[in-house]
């Protein structure tokens, strides 16, 4: 028989009348496919994201690519969950092992490869074996963990099952094939089949009941009916439809454009005097990056996992939210792009898909965006959705009213006066910036440091460390303003520009260069949005200051704390600007203390609830936030909890007392066990 | 001598078969619910394909049954 009309195993499947047709006929309606993904892509995504407003993320493409790389190859965001991790990277590599192996393959029959079957076919056959195991096991673990364990998080709809019924059935057929084509050269085995295609070889023993003839026969049916075709039509529902699947290309775009700024950064309105809307009222008011971060979600619920919010029993989950901002995407999208601009009449988000008590639940943490896989943003979505509640509306609760007005009139959230701002300050020799010869340092106390009685006290310990240590320091006293954290968050965009520019031009009056912060909110906003208004100065948190302090030998703490703590990470400490080193080389110097970590520490910090202008709201529905994460540090049994923010403490602080652990536990500021050590 | 693994492998293609047959229709489904089909169309779509899942399972038995390749021990 003319071999070449045989295949790799010597079977006679009708080569040219069947096979090659068949190859040639899928290779062109792939193309084809191929044609209708992008135009595809163009109309039912690309389109959609340009309803959005204009940003720029293009800078910086080798740090992007670099990221998009080791993201999707390394799949590094994806092990901080080792099941699902491990459980996406089989499915993954094996997937891309098994389209490598097929291309080979697929074109090995005219440039003679297949027949006697050379080394690199035989390569490319067990890559695809190895591809299709390791696919089979991912998948495995994917449907126990969705059908079998049920997590909270993971929302299973038909589409899933679809797709893990559509893939077995692929892999099983390809399996069959190969099997088929081992078993029709009989039970010799040229050349050595168990080793490159293991799996196939094993399927084939059981094929080896049949006699030839029919084996050819049952080949090419299995081969063209029940794999080919249901292959390429899984490419065409994956490429064409809205699946889930789809996030193998939407999350990569989404990781490339991630945010390259530190986290939680929020942006100015731009032309403030002259716009004629603030905040995001319509789904075409989010920028082109937020609506693309709503497609690429896939529905892992990670975020939701980690949500202070979500976890006490608030409203609100960040996976929810985004999901059924997408769907109002796709619903809205479309209308709005077959109407003319001026005659469209968009469906507002608030209250038809996003309703107000989980929108204000929000506590601004970051812990979703930390989570997420795939860079999606929210933050700075939940706050645009605040402002236009806020500055438009005028819709928000009673307690932000007040809280809002204490800030326009006293320049604090307290509405303590502001010719008292200072007082907590009076016996302790400290002079106003002004006064001081050549100042190192402006120390910025902050609402919490110079209103709050509990704070005062970590005020006045970082006053006399500074002075032990010799440091030329000054403070504002009652010049110095809110820094605009609280109305920022809150969503008063114009308060926080008025007060920053406010405090800005006082600074600037006096030359400040270096500002020392005592909370990492003011830290946050003083350091990474300041800028934008014209206010660049050296921002310094005060962890960081002491740790350079006792590293460089000028703060010796001698007196020993016998005591176990545990560090709470404050996420605008942390997350926000990436400081863990420092709380903890602060701790570790003071002789006695022995530090334990609680499970949710550094990067997966729990939120104490006082963020995104929490601090300033009564929480009335689910548990309290703050008793949450007092039950993780009383989890330890350590005896002080050790944190670095006044908004922190005081929830802590009042998280022991509600607890009824005030007897055998305390929160101290970092700055108050470095004073007491000294 | 004729093998009695015959109706295993015939049941073992009726299944592979089955479930092409029910990814098929359920990607037909959710493709048309994409492209815009109304919701309340739903309910008539799944019996049509259920009572042309049944059609397939009878035919591809009664196929099978016929025409599968003797098999021998």
């Amino acid at each position: 028989m003319n071999s070449l009309t045989r295949f790799w195993t010597d079977q006679e499947v009708y080569i040219m009348k069947v096979f090659l047709p068949i190859i040639i006929g899928f290779l062109v309606l792939f193309m084809g496919l191929l044609v209708i993904f992008a135009l595809s892509i163009w109309w039912r995504h690309y389109r959609l994201w340009h309803l959005g407003k204009e940003e720029n993320r293009s800078d910086q493409g080798a740090t992007r690519l670099k990221t998009l790389l080791a993201v999707t190859f390394g799949h590094i965001r994806f092990w901080k969950e080792l099941y699902p991790g491990t459980m996406h990277f089989l499915i993954f590599w094996g997937a891309i092992l098994i389209f490598l192996g097929k291309i080979v393959r697929l074109f090995s029959y005219p440039v003679g490869l297949t027949n006697p079957p050379q080394d690199i076919f035989k390569y490319a056959s067990f890559v695809s074996e190895v591809g299709g195991l390791l696919v089979i096991i991912g998948g495995c673990m994917a449907i126990y963990r969705r059908y079998i364990v049920r997590p909270s998080r993971l929302e299973t709809k038909p589409t899933n099952t679809l797709i893990y019924s559509w893939g077995a059935v692929l892999l099983m057929t390809g399996y069959f094939v190969k099997g088929y084509r081992i078993a029709i050269i009989g039970s010799g085995v040229v050349p050595d089949w168990l080793s490159w295609a293991p799996v196939s070889y094993f399927i084939s023993r059981f094929f080896l009941i049949l006699p030839t003839e029919p084996l050819n026969e049952l080949l090419v049916w299995h081969r063209v009916l029940i794999h080919a075709l249901p292959a390429f039509l899984f490419f065409a529902y994956v490429f064409i439809t809205r699946t889930p699947l789809q996030h193998f290309f939407l999350s990569p775009i989404n990781v490339y454009f991630h945010n390259l700024k530190s986290k939680g950064v929020l942006l100015p309105i731009p032309n403030f005097e002259e716009a004629e809307t603030f905040g995001v009222k319509e789904i075409s008011e989010l920028t082109w990056k937020q609506l693309l971060d709503l497609e690429a979600c896939t529905n892992c619920g990670r975020c939701q996992d980690v949500c202070p919010a979500h976890l006490s029993q608030k409203p609100l989950s960040p996976r929810r939210m985004t999901q059924n901002l997408k769907d109002h995407l796709r619903r809205e999208g479309p209308k709005l792009l077959a109407t003319p601009q001026d005659q469209r009449q968009p469906e507002a988000i608030m209250e038809k898909t996003v309703n107000e008590d989980e929108l204000w639940a929000c506590t601004a943490c970051m812990a979703c965006e930390e989570a997420c896989p795939v860079y999606v943003e929210q933050i700075i979505r939940n706050i645009d959705l605040r402002r236009y509640l806020v500055l438009v509306e005028t819709k928000y609760s009673s307690e932000v009213r007040l809280t809002l007005k204490n800030l326009e009139k006293n320049n604090n959230p307290w509405g303590a006066s502001r010719g008292t701002r200072a007082e907590w300050a009076k016996d302790l020799g400290v002079k106003s910036f002004a006064e001081v010869e050549n100042p190192e340092f402006l120390f910025w106390v902050g609402c919490c440091g110079s209103f709050d009685a509990r704070n005062q006290k970590v005020a006045t310990s970082m006053v006399k460390i500074l002075q032990a240590s010799g440091i030329r320091f000054g403070i504002l006293g009652n010049e110095e303003g809110c820094c605009g954290d609280p109305a920022r968050r809150i969503g008063n965009e114009y308060l926080f520009q008025t007060t920053a520019e406010a405090n800005i031009g006082i600074m600037k009056g006096y030359g400040v260069k270096k500002i020392l912060t005592l909370c990492p909110h003011c830290f946050h906003i003083l350091k990474n949005e300041y800028p934008q208004l014209g206010g660049d100065f050296q921002v310094f948190h005060h962890t960081q200051f002491l740790m350079e302090l006792i590293a460089s030998g000028r703060l010796k703490l001698t007196k020993p704390i016998n005591k176990v703590i545990t560090y709470h990470d404050s996420c605008y400490l942390g997350r926000a600007n990436q400081i863990f080193e420092a709380p903890r080389k602060i701790l570790n110097s003071i002789p006695g203390l022995k530090l334990v970590e609680m499970e949710r520490h550094r990067q997966r910090s729990f939120c104490c609830g006082a963020g995104g202008g929490r601090m300033w709201m009564e929480e009335h529905i689910g548990t309290r936030i703050n008793q949450m994460r007092t039950d993780q540090a009383i989890a330890t049994e350590a005896e002080l909890i050790g944190t670095a923010c006044p908004y922190c403490l005081t929830m802590l602080f009042d998280g022991i007392k509600e607890k009824g652990k005030a007897e055998t536990m305390a929160a101290y500021d970092l700055s108050e066990l470095v004073d007491q050590s000294m | 001598m004729e093998s009695s693994l015959r109706p295993v492998a015939i049941v073992v293609e009726v299944i592979i078969l089955m479930g092409v047959i029910y990814s098929l229709f359920l990607g037909v489904k959710l493709s048309a619910l994409d492209f815009g089909l109304e919701e309340k169309y739903q309910r008539f779509i799944d019996w049509v394909f259920m009572i042309m899942g049944c059609l397939a399972l009878v035919f591809f038995v009664a196929h099978l049954i016929t025409f599968y390749p003797r098999l021998f021990s």
